[in-house]
């Protein structure tokens, strides 16, 4: 089943060309990760499939919205955690749903605190249930874990894994991180120039360990598609 | 929104970024610390006034003002005339609020509005309220129309402002975070736009709540037949500085409780946020 499918997608700011003709097709389930450089059009992509920026040709075909984490957390601060979550949810059972999502993240005895309360991981593990709760088809993160520290962000890499293994959302994760895309996803794509470049098809055996023989070797020729060669990285 | 008060963005910018050096906390007694110096100046005064070094036609002894107001209390006098000035300012206050968030909500929404109607609020803003009391006593004469007015205008521009930068401050990241939730416009402006201007909504109520009360009192003392303004005034003729002492301390009393109603709207509101939480200095 299809989570979304761009087709000849164009964006141009004045005479710039950001998006030349891209074509991406995420089926529901499947978790991909967009790598790119600054500046290479990923994160106009996202937004032009979230609906936040409009397109200057070509076409975007899903079903339902799709729901976003962005870098940062973006709660509500003057809404408790559980409102927070239960904000686009039917008034009758947001405070149900809001309450099973964030018994997922782990955040069940959280749910009267006041967002400034939260520890930065706390506050996108809410970000997440947010996304969730919605059930999308789709599910965009746009770098959901640049601001986080080391230990948190793998802490958090396990978490996503296991929440879209459970809902199945199709996932276009935007990073820099050649190892979050490498641990996560289950294909990934080198963005350069408003176009698709290539794509790499990660093994399960990569996404579970980092010295896999297939992420040492997945994770050498991302970095070099991303002007990082080899010998760079040894020195 | 260039030619937003510098004012009221100076006292959002305050209350944002505290800063307050670290300082150790008093051991004993702290609340009792600020009131020592207060109470002296009382009883020196006082016993100033006790032992005739200040006389009554000046300033009469503290003691003297409090009998005065039991006194006028006990005959009937003073509650009506409080009664009155309350219901000016309530009044003022309630009709100049609304238009002023009316306005201001226009404005900050709609860039329409705002080019039809912004030039023109800040232009007669440049007039100092005050100024237009004679032409208002012309107009309306020393009735009530006059006082309720004087408050209406004094209170409708710092709401007015206040609402317009409160709402043109909401972070377009969470209106956005909104449109990706699927939010209703209505929606939008219920749960984003609003709860977002409300810090700044009730900074200009505080400040309009000040302004009211100054409007009140210039209004009562130039052009009143009742109220605490009119009693001091009165008072004047007589030489009863006891009264007008009492007219005084009456005024600034009000003015405090007013400001700790809007302290109060404050932290029940706006718990949510840093600065105005428990133990935070408000």
């Amino acid at each position: 089943m299809t989570a979304v499918t761009v087709e000849h997608l164009t964006r141009r700011y004045g005479d710039r060309v950001i998006l030349r003709g891209l074509n991406l097709h995420i089926a529901r389930g499947e978790f991909v990760a967009l790598l790119g450089e600054s500046g290479c059009g990923k994160t106009t992509l996202l937004r032009a499939i979230a609906g936040l920026d409009r397109v200057d040709g070509g076409r975007i075909i899903g079903s339902g919205r799709p729901a976003v984490v962005f870098q940062e957390h973006r709660l509500l601060p003057w809404y408790t955690v559980w409102r927070n979550v239960a904000l686009g949810l039917p008034e009758a059972d947001g405070k149900r749903l809001a309450e099973i999502a964030l018994g997922e993240v782990g955040l069940g005895d959280r749910q009267e605190e006041w967002p400034r309360n939260l520890s930065g991981g706390q506050a996108q593990r809410v970000a997440l249930a947010r996304a969730l709760v919605q059930e999308p088809h789709l599910l965009l993160l746009d770098e959901p874990f640049a601001s986080l520290d080391a230990l948190t962000r793998i802490r958090m890499h396990a978490l996503v894994k296991q929440l879209v293994a459970r809902h199945q959302p199709g996932v276009l994760l935007v990073t820099h991180d050649v190892d979050e895309a490498i641990a996560l996803a289950n294909r990934a794509l080198i963005m350069r120039d408003g176009r698709i470049v290539a794509e790499y098809t990660v093994s399960p055996g990569a996404n579970a360990r980092r010295s896999h023989p297939d992420a040492v070797s997945l994770r050498e020729v991302l970095l070099d598609q991303l002007g990082v060669p080899a010998d760079a990285v040894a020195a | 929104m260039s030619d937003i008060l510098p004012l009221a963005a100076s006292r959002v910018q305050q209350r944002r970024t505290v800063w307050a050096p670290r300082l150790r906390p008093l051991p004993l007694g702290k609340g009792f610390l600020p009131w020592i110096a207060p109470l002296t100046i009382l009883l020196i005064w006082e016993l100033f006034a006790r032992l005739g070094g200040l006389s009554p036609n000046i300033l009469p002894a503290p003691t003297k003002v409090a009998a005065t107001a039991v006194k006028l209390i006990e005959n009937g006098q003073l509650l009506p005339d409080l009664a009155i000035s309350l219901m000016r300012a309530l009044a003022g206050f309630v009709i100049g609020g609304s238009i002023g968030f009316t306005l201001g909500i226009a404005v900050g929404f709609s860039r329409l509005a705002e080019a039809l109607l912004d030039r023109t609020i800040q232009m007669v803003r440049a007039i100092p309220f005050l100024a237009v009391l004679p032409l208002v006593i012309v107009w309306l004469g020393i009735g009530e129309g006059a006082k309720i007015f004087l408050v209406a205008l004094g209170v409708t521009f710092p709401i007015y402002i206040n609402t317009v930068l409160g709402i043109r401050q909401v972070d377009p990241k969470l209106l956005e975070l909104g449109r990706v939730t699927g939010l209703s416009d209505w929606k939008l402006i219920r749960c984003i736009v609003l709860p977002g201007a409300l810090p700044s909504i009730l900074t200009g109520v505080r400040y309009a709540l000040a302004t009211a009360w100054l409007a009140l009192v210039v209004a009562e003392t130039i052009a009143a037949s009742s109220g605490i303004g009119f009693l001091a005034m009165d008072a004047r003729e007589f030489l009863r500085t006891d009264v007008i002492v009492l007219a005084i301390v009456i005024y600034a009393g009000i003015g405090v409780v007013a400001d700790s109603i809007a302290r109060f709207l404050e932290r029940r509101l706006l718990a949510w946020h840093a600065n105005y939480a428990p133990g935070a200095r408000s």
